[in-house]
This record gives structure tokens, sequence and C-alpha cells, in this order.
């Protein structure tokens, strides 16, 4: 009776959690969509030969979880072979916002984060998520317009950047890339299982997760980046 | 020359600003830079002919390199300049907010400019370089307009 109710509980914060990130972030699958998918990633996930010893596994730790999600939701979640690696354990992130979303990403995928004292200076030719270049400590970064990749170009451009500058720029592990955003929040420490990861990442495949209990997306910034071309 | 020319060769470049940014161009392609005179407009021509002038008896057609840039419309004003460029087999002018100085800059100054996006237009983008504290922008003439535009000038 009780693991019934604690189950609806669990059905519900699942439910409001959806609804809140659907209303920022479009384009997520829904939970019964997500699963089935879910599926079909493990079953490309294991072809391969040198994975042949996880597939027992893999499969049924998953049927185990979808089939009597109730009776092991209070279990810790394992780590899910298509995760990145700092995914796999506890983490330190670094909390920020980005208009009204507040966005986690680990600190070993950042260099540092400066304040915005002067415009990027724009390159012509180039996207509109893409700021333009700075030059600082040393570095020219390619500044990105995190609210563009994040909510999609129609929601992002409607920012009036000359009236609403954003204020700092997280740099990227490689000192390539800025990613401008509003505020710093705070640096803390992230259980995987306090994490509702998403593991097919088609769509958005930057959108690594969700914390579940703050209502924050874990992103991982490597796919959230562009990867530079040469001209 | 010397072999540090030759391994590092020195190049100038003609600095203009639109807006806010600094942009360099080859100054071996400049012909002259004019104050703005009288720039016919030329209908049916793309949003990014502004017209063409008489320089001496020949027709140049003028480029609102704002235009071209992406950037917002500007009125003209005492520090417009044309400035008269030679391509690889045009002559065109090309508007911009004010002309700065001549710099000499080394290759080995020369960064590549990111291209992150599939916009043709940024393959006229030579490369980056910091200035002063601030960044210059060199743009390659050469591929400043498409053949199809290219082809598109003769017929004015």
């Amino acid at each position: 009776m009780q693991s019934e109710k604690f189950g609806q509980q669990v059905v519900q914060q699942e439910l409001a959690l959806d609804s809140y990130l659907s209303t920022l972030l479009d384009e997520i699958p829904s939970e019964i969509e997500l699963n089935q998918k879910e599926l079909k990633v493990e079953a490309k996930v294991i072809l391969p030969a040198q994975q042949l010893k996880v597939i027992p596994q893999v499969i049924e730790k998953k049927r185990v979880q979808v089939e009597n999600k109730e009776e092991d939701s209070n279990k810790p979640i394992k780590p899910l072979a298509v995760m990145p690696d700092w995914a796999q354990y506890e983490f330190q992130a670094l909390f920020f916002k980005v208009d009204k979303l507040i966005l986690a990403t680990p600190l070993t995928e950042l260099l540092r984060t400066i304040k915005v004292e002067k415009a990027p200076t724009k390159i012509p030719g180039q996207p509109s998520w893409f700021m333009g270049l700075l030059d600082t400590h040393e570095q020219r970064i390619g500044v990105l317009d995190t609210g563009q990749l994040i909510f999609g170009k129609t929601i992002g451009q409607k920012r009036d950047l000359e009236k609403q500058p954003f204020q700092r720029i997280l740099i990227t592990q490689d000192g390539k890339w800025g990613l401008a955003c509003d505020e710093i929040l705070s640096i803390g420490k992230l259980e995987p299982s306090k994490v509702r990861w998403r593991t097919l990442r088609k769509k958005k495949p930057w959108l690594i997760g969700t914390v579940i209990d703050e209502l924050t997306a874990v992103i991982d910034v490597n796919h959230l980046v562009p990867h530079r071309k040469t001209s | 020359m010397s072999e540090d020319n030759q391994n590092d060769p020195i190049m100038q470049w003609v600095t203009f600003r639109l807006g806010d940014e600094k942009y360099g161009i080859n100054v071996m392609q400049v012909q002259e830079v004019l104050r703005i005179t009288e720039i016919a407009p030329v209908p049916g021509a793309p949003s990014y002919v502004l017209g063409i002038i008489n320089l001496r008896g020949n027709v140049v057609t003028v480029i609102d390199t704002r235009n071209r840039f992406g950037l917002m419309f500007k009125e003209t004003d005492d520090s417009s300049r044309v400035v008269i460029i030679e391509t690889e087999e045009h002559i065109i002018g090309i508007l911009v907010d004010s002309v700065a100085e001549v710099v000499e800059l080394r290759a080995s100054e020369i960064e590549t400019a990111p291209n992150v996006g599939n916009e043709e237009t940024s393959k006229y983008i030579q490369g980056v370089t910091s200035l002063e504290n601030e960044l210059l922008i060199l743009v390659d003439l050469n591929k400043f307009l498409s053949d199809e535009e290219k082809q598109e000038m003769d017929m004015f």
C-alpha cells in the first residue's frame, strides 16, 4: 500500500517535471516514448562484439526497471552505459542561469568563468547564435548565445541583447568556446541517483538529464558547442 | 628580402570601421578612397547594391557593406567613405562608416576565423588578429562576391 502511494508520488513528480521542462524546452519526448525508445537505444548500444558480456546484465536491469518500476523506485539508479563518463559517479557541477532556466554542468568540462566586460567582436556571415570572438586571458574564444542554443532560435532571438545583455561567460575546458549566461548561481555536488538521466538524446543531445529535486537541466557542454570547421 | 620576411611575410592592410567592428582589406587591392558622392540607384539591383557612381568616366558599382555583413542600416555622414577596390576581375566600391589607417601584419599574426555555420557568406572572412586591444577582421575581397554576383555586376 505504502509502496503504491510512493510510486504514485514518483509518477506525479515526474509528470510535474515533464510539464515544467516542456514549457521551457520543447521537443522532449513523452515518458512512454522515452521508455520505448530507451529499449531500442540499448539494443543498439549492446550490439558491438566487445560489449557482448554486458548484454544480459543491461537488458535484465532495464526490464526490471520498466516492469517493476514501483518496487525499484527507492533503489539507487544504476548509471547507464550511454551516459558521459562524468555522469557515472558523484560530480561537482556549476549551476547557472539562462533566462529563467537553471542549468548544471560538470566543473570538469569548464576552464573558468568570466564577467562580460566588453561585447564580443561580431564576425559577419555567422549564425545568429554565434555572438562573436572575444580575447581573454591570452585566449580567443567564440562566444555563443546559450539562450538560442537551448531554447531554439525562435525563442532565443526574441531577447534584445542590447537591453538585456548576458552577464557572465562560461569557458569550456578546451578554451575555445564561451557560453554566455545570465548568472552563476553556485557549485554543488550532484549524485547520479538524484538525476533523471535522459538516455535518448537524438534531439537536444546536450540535455543529459534533470535534477529532480531542483528542476535543473543537466547539460553536456561538449554537445552544445559547435565543432569548428576549417575555412 | 630577409629570411624572416620570406618565412613570415608582412602584409599591409587598410582598416575601416562598420559599427563597432574594425575590418581590414589588402592594401594592394585598394585603388582609392572617396568621400561620399552621388550614388545613382539601379532599379532591380540586389539589396546589397547601393547603386553606381561615375569615376572619371568609368561606371563603378557601390556595395552596401553594412547590408552585406548583416548590419543595421546607417545614414551616411562626414566620416563615410567609398573604398574603390580591385578584385580578380572587377572594380567595385564598398561603402564603409570610416577609413582608419594602414597597418602591417605578419602572416603568423593572423588566425583563421571560426566558420561555425553553413553560410556561404562567411567565406570572405580571411582571418582575425588582435590590434590595439581590439579584434581586426580581415576580409578576402576576392571572395567578397560570389561568381554569380560578379556576373550580375557586369549587367549594371
